[in-house]
Parts: structure tokens; sequence; C-alpha cells
């Protein structure tokens, strides 16, 4: 069998390079769609060079929450690392404020949604990757505080080293923050992560078509190929490396391209990065496999179909504008978990924005779990091995 | 005789309608078996449930003596199945089209390339093997469908319809490889819409309508289920109806037609009807262009045991 599958291998390669419309699908479109985006964005980031941000401060928290309070004059301290403009205010004065956009956001630690911002914009983004990191750094401290001998050494009997420790976060939160403007850490690399979980999830069609050609119930040649003594295993598995192998060719020359070409920086954990891109690649076939194996209709139909469910998850993901991976993320937060698209995305953010890997991983295993759920479900349909017609 | 295929009972249904209903024949080494039926009749269905592509409610299907299931791998081997629609790659040409499929078959690469030129040579591709499927015209796209499944010289050789839409220059090719296939060893079943093409090639006919057979036998033995011994047709302009009344009492008839200047007599026996025919025309003064007589045609045969006509 092992000759069957080189012969299905060679040629499913031949089949997948000659056809123009997959090729122009997995390898052309990313590149012309990334270098829309160098285009598009890298003008708009010019203009979009970091403000101070007005917020308003309601229930000074000065009095009750010495933490976030020391956050938020670090933050809005008058240097060149300013990145608030506060203003102490009740929460009428700063609704009304937030109404006629004198500020991006209210700062309220008493309400339950602390960030209360009206619109969606790249302000109100930063601010809410500013809260995000002062709620954790608020959760590190108290945990820091709360401990006797740490109490004793950081809090009580030392006070200094622990506004270092302070500094230190907020140097990191601020240079985190102030990346988001900079070439080095742009809000359009999400643009960039939405082009590659693209990338990888159009690569589902090179294995639909590969598969096409093994399945009887999928067109003549499938039928043909199921009378021949060469096992569905075989041809299956055949068909689906050779895929595989073309959409990693594809994904080395979209990272190629970025990253010489239109000089995007992935940051530092590229091996990380690339293991995310192998799985993600996976999910793609997985949905590619699963959509024609599972679907009787027509190779056009299902192209169609793959095609949209992988731009409508990205378009939720942020290909379209980073707001709607929010908008999403604060009110259907499950439509984001169960989306390969955002979770290849996400991975990417988390290693960018996030010191630890956690939420990295967690993307990781979810996308690895859909994966097994789509082939799982796939073979279900694959192990058929006649069909009631054709 | 040894027979190569034998089915017992078949019956596939689909909802509530039969595609295939108590189907049960024998397909005997070395014989070209040809399968006629309108559209619908169950044809397709039939071979597609033989090599298990299809599953099937009732019945047997018995392959080279061993029972055919989806990994009949052994059998598969020896079976080549050329498909009514046309199954090749666009993005192959036509050597690697005959090359993929044969080697699905055939592991030697040597033995494979020796199958493959004497695929091409029997179909009369040799000029064309470096060219895409869409730079082939119709008739020569058949003939690689037909090399695609038969490459592997296998032994019982299944083809549904391989001459519909092709150019006589392609339909003659076909037929003779198809001879030549049968003469090389290979069992054949054929299906076709086209009768004198089943005339031509086929030593067994089986009728198929709404999945039962309805007629088997000999060409020969066919015609004579047929009532019909000879046919007349007459061209001949304004024929009236009093005088197509009187035809009908002439002896031996059977049935008179008369229909945009054609006059079409059927005889129940076949001596002496057109020189008695003539003489008739002469007696009564009816002029007529062109006379000529018939035997009854497999479509004869086919109209009156399923009153209509095969392209139907």
């Amino acid at each position: 069998m092992i000759n069957m599958f080189f012969h299905n291998l060679k040629y499913t390669f031949k089949i997948i390079f000659k056809s123009k419309s997959l090729i122009f699908w997995t390898f052309a479109f990313p590149i012309i769609l990334g270098t829309m985006f160098s285009f598009a964005f890298s003008d708009i980031e010019k203009k979009e060079q970091f403000e101070i941000i007005d917020i308003a401060v309601v229930n000074n928290p000065l009095k009750e929450n010495e933490i976030w309070n020391t956050f938020l004059k670090e933050l809005s301290k008058e240097n060149e690392n300013q990145i608030l403009n506060i203003q102490y205010t009740d929460l009428k004065q700063a609704t009304e404020w937030l109404e006629q956009e004198k500020i991006s956001g209210i700062l309220n630690l008493d309400s339950e949604e602390v960030l209360i911002v009206k619109k969606n914009g790249i302000n109100e983004t930063i601010l809410k990757f500013a809260m995000e990191e002062m709620k954790q750094t608020e959760t590190l401290l108290k945990t820091i505080i709360e401990s006797p001998e740490e109490k004793q050494m950081l809090f009580q009997q030392n006070r200094n080293k622990l506004f270092e420790n302070i500094e230190k976060i907020r140097q990191e939160t601020t240079n985190s923050i102030k990346d988001i403007s900079t070439n080095n850490m742009s809000y359009t690399m999400i643009e960039y992560y939405t082009l590659i979980a693209m990338t990888c999830l159009y690569g589902g069609l090179l294995g639909m078509i590969a598969l096409q050609k093994d399945l009887a119930n999928m067109g003549s040649v499938g039928k043909r190929s199921s009378i021949s003594p060469t096992t569905k295993k075989t041809m299956i598995l055949s068909s689906m490396v050779a895929s595989y192998i073309i959409q990693i060719i594809g994904i080395s020359l979209l990272f190629f391209y970025t990253i010489f070409i239109l000089q995007v920086d992935y940051g530092n954990h590229f091996f990380l990065v690339i293991l995310l891109t192998i799985i993600g690649c996976l999910t793609g076939l997985a949905l590619g496999i699963f959509l024609a194996s599972a679907l009787k209709a027509s190779e056009n139909t299902k192209t169609g179909i793959l095609l949209a469910v992988t731009m409508f998850g990205c378009f939720l993901s942020g290909m379209m504008g980073i707001t709607m991976k929010y908008v999403v993320d604060k009110n259907i937060p499950f439509l984001n978990q169960i989306n390969p698209a955002n979770l290849i995305t996400d991975g990417f953010y988390a290693l960018y924005y996030y010191d630890t890997t956690e939420r990295f991983y967690k993307n990781v295993v979810s996308l690895i779990l859909i994966t097994i759920l789509l082939i799982g479900t796939s073979i279900i349909f694959l192990r058929r091995q006649t069909y009631d017609n054709l | 005789m040894k027979k190569i295929i034998e089915i017992e009972h078949l019956t596939k249904e689909y909802k509530e309608k039969k595609a295939i209903d108590d189907l049960s024949f024998n397909v005997y080494e070395g014989e070209i078996l040809g399968l006629l039926g309108p559209n619908g009749s169950g044809k397709s269905t039939t071979i597609n449930c033989i090599l298990s592509l299809l599953n099937f409610q009732k019945g047997s299907i018995q392959i080279f003596g061993q029972e055919m299931t989806p990994s009949s791998y052994e059998i598969k081997k020896e079976i080549g199945v050329v498909f009514q629609e046309v199954a090749v790659f666009e993005e192959l040409t036509v050597y690697e089209n005959i090359d993929y499929f044969c080697g699905l078959y055939i592991k030697n690469k040597e033995q494979r390339k020796q199958l493959i030129e004497d695929a091409i040579q029997l179909v009369g591709l040799e000029q064309y093997k470096k060219f895409y499927p869409k730079q082939l015209s119709g008739g020569l796209l058949r003939r690689l469908n037909i090399a695609c499944g038969i490459a592997h010289k296998p032994k019982l050789i299944f083809f549904d319809e391989p001459t519909v839409a092709v150019d006589p220059q392609s339909r003659n090719n076909i037929l003779s490889g198809i001879e030549t296939l049968r003469k090389n060893g290979a069992t054949i079943i054929y299906t076709t819409h086209y009768m004198e093409e089943v005339e031509i090639i086929c030593d067994r006919v089986m009728i198929l309508d709404h999945g039962k057979i309805i007629a088997s036998g000999t060409i020969s033995e066919l015609k004579k289920l047929t009532q019909i011994e000879e046919k007349v047709t007459v061209e001949i302009l304004g024929l009236l109806e009093k005088e197509i009344n009187k035809m009908k009492e002439l002896q031996n008839v059977i049935d008179v037609n008369y229909q945009n200047g054609l006059l079409i007599i059927t005889y129940k026996k076949g001596e002496n009807n057109l020189p008695k025919l003539m003489e008739y025309f002469k007696k009564n003064k009816i002029n007529y262009q062109k006379i000529y007589s018939e035997r009854p045609t497999l479509n004869d045969v086919f109209l009156e045991l399923t009153g209509k006509e095969l392209r139907d």
C-alpha cells in the first residue's frame, strides 16, 4: 500500500498545484490581502499616533483602593510616558462628558462594569487593555500583600521596594500600551493575525478538493477511485498529507512575504507562532475534510461554504476591524471560543500581549479539540463504504 | 461456460420506488452482454450495485465465484469501469490521467508504462499524450475516459454508455477497441441507447424496464419475440385515408402508418410482401418515390416490449 500511498500523494500534489483557483485562494489571495493591509493600515497608523486619553474617574479610588490609585497616578503623570488625563468627578457629570465625547471612558470602581465606554475606537481599545493590565496587577499585588512575609517586606517595612514593583509593572503596562501605536506592536497586527488564520482555514479547500477525488458520492472521479483496489484509507490519508504539505508551503510563503517584504514583526515567540500556525493549518484541513464528507453538495457549493465560513470567522475575530473581536468577546464570548479563526488570532494576540503563555495554550488546546471533533465526525461519514444513492 | 458474474434476486429500493426489482442473471466468461433500457430502467443502478458502490436491500452478487463487497480488493483488481460521465482530471495530461488511474491497480512502474502505451494505442490517442482534457474534442475525451478505465487490463469491464455524444470516427474506434478487449479475453457488460451498437458487438442482450428484465437472449432470439417479420417503408405524397384503410386489408399486414409523407407497413410474415405491394400501387395508380424493405430491428423489439422508444 506504500506504493499506492506515494502514487496518490504525487498526483494530489500535481492536481492541486495545477488548479488555478486553489492556488489563488490558498497562496495568492492571502499575499494580496496582506499587501492591501500594509498599504491601508500603515497610513492609518501614522494618522493614529498615540494621544493622551481623557477619562473620568468616579468615586475617587484614592480613598478606597490604593493599588488602582497608584496606577492611575503613574499613568497620568505628566511626562513623556503619560497615557491618561484623568478628571475625578461624579457619575452624572462623567456620563454627560462621555455623551459629549469629551472623554473616552469612565472608570468606576464601585460598578461591576469598571470601565464604561461609548464607542469602540483606538482610545477605547487602549483603555480596555490598560484596565485589564491593572486588574491583573491588582490581583498580583493583593496576593503579595496578603502574604505576611511579603506584607512585611514589600509594604510595611520596605515601601520603596513595593513602589519599585509597581514602577516595574507600570513600565510594562505603559510599554505594552504604548506599543499599540508603534510599528513593533500595532493594532493592525490583529489584521495580520486574522490573515494567517484565514490562510490556515483556507487550507481546508485543499483538503476538500483532494478528498472529493477519493469519494464515490462526490463525482465520477471519486467513483472510479472507489472501485479500485487501493483502500479508501490509503487514498484519503495520502490526499490529506499532500494537502497539508501544500498548506504549510503556502503559509510559509505568507510568513516569508510578510516578514521580509512587508516588514511585519511577529514578536519574540516565533516558535510558538509556528506551532500555532501548524495547528491552525490542521484545523483548516479538518474543516475541509468535514465539509467534503458531511455535505452532499456540488464542489462549488462546498467551496463557497468554506470560503464564507472562513471569512465570517475572520470578520468576527477582527479582520475588518478589531472592534468586532471585542464586541463578540463581550456579548457572545462562546462564539469566539468555538471560532477557529478567532482562536488562532487570539493565540497570536496572547503571545504578544501577555508575558505568560496561559491564554496562548488555552487557544491551542481549543483548536486541537475542535480539530479532533471535526476529524472524528468526518471519520463517521468517511467510513461509509456504500451509498444509498450516487 | 464459466460464470463471471452471478446475480440472484437483487433488489434495490429508494423509499417506495423499486429501482431494481428481484433481478437475477449471469454473465459468462468472454461474452459481451448488452444492457438495454430507457432512462431510469435500472441499468446504471444495477452496475453500481455490482460494483459495491450502492447498497441494496436484498439479493447476492458474486464475481469470479466470490461474494462482492466494498472491501473485495482482490476482485476489484480485475475490474475496469468506464462510466457514463467522463471521469478524468482537468489538471492532468492524457498520459498522466491514465497513469494515475492505472497506478491505483499496478504498482510496478515499468509494467504500468507498457500498459499505458497499450491503452493509448487501443483508443488511438497516440498523438494526444501531452494534451490536457480541455484541449480534446468530445470524442477524444470519451476515448481518454475509456483508456483510464481499462489500462490495467481487467478481466471484467463495465461500459456505461461510452459512446454518448461522440463523432462517428470515435464511435467506430471505441467499438473496435471493445471488440479487441473481448478478443484479448475480457468479459464485458455494455449499456447503451444505441441499438445498432448492440447489434454489432453484443453476444447477448438483456432488456430492462422498471428494474426488471423484460427480455433476454441473443439478438436473433430477441427478434423472434416480435410478431413483425418485415417492415416496408414508402415515400409517398398525398395518400388518402380510404387508401390507407384499404392497405390494412392486404395479406399479412399487421399495421399501416402514414405520417409526413412516409408510409410504414408492418407484416407478420416476410415473403414476397414487397413485390406484391408494388403491384398493388401499380394497379391502383398510386405514385411513390422510394420504397424499401427491412427486417425487424432490436428497436422494434424494444418498442413492442416496452411500449416506448429506447431514447425516451
